[in-house]
């Protein structure tokens, strides 16, 4: 039997639910490790991809993934969270019931768009492209609702994974793409790391309601 | 040889050096020395395009070249900015704000001159990436919070920009098969109706919501007037300058590719409407929200969106001469908008200081009364954005006009009426800010020479729009040609 189908689609599948749980989930410690668990999975997946294609950068890509996003990340994030002692703090502006309707229905709209204008691509990336699409909207989703420095954080790192997770589908995209993605979310992490203490130095606070100075000046 | 790669990785390798070693003022040197090397590189371009992964087409090499003229200018204002110690910054962050301005300047090069969809969303990235640390380096409430919203609405359009470009790339399958063709632009437009023709469609709208987001159209404008007017000065001219531009023109490209595919029934939608409507909306946005700045480099950032809405609204409207229209109104623009920003600068520090918060309307009216070129310059600068003659938007905005009454006449209607809300809100301010009661205890002050350069690229851009050199008019006008 050929496994190449359902295994990649288990595992986008994983990663889809992974990103729709962050939806739902209150506390911050809970988030990173669904990150985590959506980033390991995603290396996974890139080895499947790579063993599947054929194609040797899919391991390197998986590779760093693994490394980067898999072990690093998390990990400076754990200690964010532990310094900044909030580890059982998570608030959502919308009620979690509702900020659920909206992601299942961004899922929807992905499905709806990406299917019917992909009908002449192999079945495997049209359904790969849909599942990371909608990963895309999700994590621009939790980007929205929170009001959390670190939860906007998360939700941009697990839309940058809903993008490679496309890239690995893609039949033999240069592996140009896929490195400098995993380089810039290291830099991108870097420059929020170094953001987050800033931050957290001027308003002894992550919470980004108390932080604005631009509008209350009237402009 | 190709001289497209010195000068986009000249820099890119120099700002580490530059970020480790050095004091503020070998800093403000070493910025300007590497700028002059880097505009001589981008003119040998013109000799020497060269071919392959990053070389320069005609529209790369005329915005390759204005891109490190500005910031060949911006550098030697920039020098005044550092020894004035108005921004009183640490000499690690002065060293981190010259490697940001020497990032900014090799990915944006990068942006003009890569032929690889993949590798302009890395130059956009990185410039990105790069302006959002120099925005936050004064370290401000109000600098976090704009480089915080930079961040947030820039990560979202990386984003979708990124989709958009592995969109491109699986609509290529067909026609180039998997490898790097099928991500170059020279491939790409030469395959351009064999290519799939609703995945195009559908990459385009992610790409111009992506690049959209640099180019501060509406909706995605949010991050701009706060970027604006927080960051250092300098790095605000570059800001408004290369990103938009290296933005629009990334528009301008994917929008080829969807109007041949369409042209050639390849099944794409007209990507006309698409543009048509975030540039009305940013024009009219615009419009409205001018009059009620206070603070003139928030104002002048509005201006900045007014005038990407009106380019973006020239490549909706299409055709050669549109397109022509719409690459001038860059053209001039950025010489316009960096030699405002510069004449600001001075005016600013003529006031006081020139860090950001100094620059209220209210705090700079009367610059005739602190030192009269300024004064002049400052007028001069700001009733060019207005686009009425003798400005040299006025050329392009007529170019683009005549051109919507004649493929588009009802779109005519809602361009004319923001262009004139637009001006309106800008002249108001000319009167006041040149020759209006300044604040008490205001001395007459020298200038200092630098200023004579943001006077030269007012000139430049009157004289860009008319009387514009044979050799640059025939370039813009093939590439306004092979775009339309």
């Amino acid at each position: 039997m050929n496994l190449d189908y359902p295994l990649a689609h288990l595992m986008g599948g994983v990663i889809l639910l992974c990103a729709f749980s962050m939806l739902s989930q209150r506390r911050l410690a809970a988030m990173i490790t669904l990150y985590q668990v959506q980033a390991l999975t995603l290396s996974a997946a890139a080895f499947w991809q790579g063993f599947a294609q054929g194609a040797g950068d899919l391991y390197l890509t998986g590779l760093i993934t693994l490394a980067i996003k898999g072990i690093l990340l998390p990990m400076g994030m754990r200690q964010i969270v532990q310094r900044f002692n909030m580890v059982r703090a998570v608030e959502t502006t919308v009620p979690v019931g509702f900020s659920m309707i909206l992601g299942v229905g961004l899922i929807g709209i992905a499905v709806l768009v990406v299917l019917p204008t992909t009908v002449s691509a192999v079945s495997l990336t049209r359904e790969d492209l849909a599942i990371s699409l909608s990963v895309v909207l999700l994590g621009l989703l939790v980007m929205t609702l929170r009001r959390n420095a670190i939860a906007q954080v998360i939700g941009f790192l697990s839309t940058e994974n809903g993008l490679v997770l496309a890239a690995t589908g893609m039949p033999g995209m240069p592996f140009v793409a896929e490195l400098s993605v995993a380089l810039l979310v290291l830099l991108a992490f870097l420059v929020i790391g170094v953001f987050l203490f800033r931050i957290r130095e001027h308003f002894d606070t992550l919470d980004l309601v108390g932080i604005e100075e631009i509008e209350r000046r009237g402009r | 040889m190709n001289l497209c790669l010195p000068a986009v990785f000249l820099p890119l390798l120099a700002a580490p050096a530059i970020g480790v070693f050095g004091t503020r003022a070998q800093g403000a040197m070493a910025n300007l020395a590497l700028n002059v090397i880097v505009f001589g590189f981008t003119v040998g371009v013109f000799f020497e395009p060269g071919s392959g992964l990053i070389h320069a087409d005609d529209l790369g090499m005329i915005f390759g070249a204005l891109t490190s003229f500005v910031c060949m200018t911006t550098a030697l204002s920039n020098l005044s900015f550092v020894w004035s110690g108005n921004e009183v910054l640490s000499v690690r962050r002065w060293r981190v704000y010259h490697a940001m301005c020497q990032v900014v300047l090799g990915s944006t090069l990068l942006g003009f001159y890569a032929d690889n969809i993949g590798l302009l969303w890395v130059a956009v990235e990185g410039a990105t990436i790069a302006a959002t640390v120099g925005v936050s380096l004064s370290r401000t409430a109000s600098a976090l919070e704009a480089a915080w919203k930079y961040f947030i609405l820039g990560g979202v359009g990386i984003a979708l920009a990124l989709f958009g470009t592995m969109l491109v790339y699986l609509a290529a399958q067909p026609a180039l098969g998997p490898g790097l063709a099928a991500m170059s632009f020279t491939a790409l437009g030469a395959h351009v109706t064999k290519l799939d023709g609703s995945l195009l469609t559908l990459a385009f709208v992610f790409l111009l919501f992506g690049y959209g987001t640099k180019a501060a159209l509406v909706p995605l404008h949010g991050w701009l007037p706060d970027a604006y007017a927080e960051g250092p000065i300098p790095l605000t001219t570059a800001l408004s300058t290369l990103m938009l531009n290296v933005a629009l023109i990334a528009i301008l490209r994917f929008r080829h590719l969807m109007q041949a595919n369409f042209a050639g029934g390849g099944g794409a939608l007209q990507p006309g409407v698409f543009l048509l409507t975030l540039g009305l909306a940013s024009l009219l946005l615009t419009a409205f929200s001018l009059s009620r700045r206070r603070d003139a480099r928030r104002f002048f950032g509005f201006s900045s969106i007014e005038h990407s809405g009106i380019a973006v609204f020239a490549f909706g409207i299409g055709g050669p001469a549109a397109i022509f229209g719409g690459l001038l109104h860059m053209l001039v623009h950025t010489l316009i908008k960096s030699a405002l920003f510069q004449a600001l600068m001075r005016g600013a520090a003529l006031r006081g200081s020139a860090a950001p918060g100094n620059y209220g309307f209210s705090h700079l009216r009367g610059m005739i009364h602190s030192n009269k070129y300024v004064g002049w310059l400052l007028g001069g600068c700001v009733f060019a954005l207005t686009g009425l003659p003798p400005s040299g938007l006025f050329a392009s905005e007529f170019i683009i006009i005549s051109q919507t009454i004649q493929r588009d006449p009802y779109m005519s209607l809602p361009l004319g009426l923001g262009l004139v809300l637009c001006a309106v809100a800008i002249i108001r301010h000319v009167g006041p800010l040149v020759f209006g009661h300044a604040p008490p205890h205001t001395k007459h002050q020298k200038a200092g020479v630098g200023i004579n350069l943001a006077g030269l690229q007012l000139a430049l851009g009157f004289g860009i729009a008319f009387a514009m050199p044979w050799f640059l008019l025939n370039a813009l006008s093939s590439v306004a040609a092979a775009l339309q």
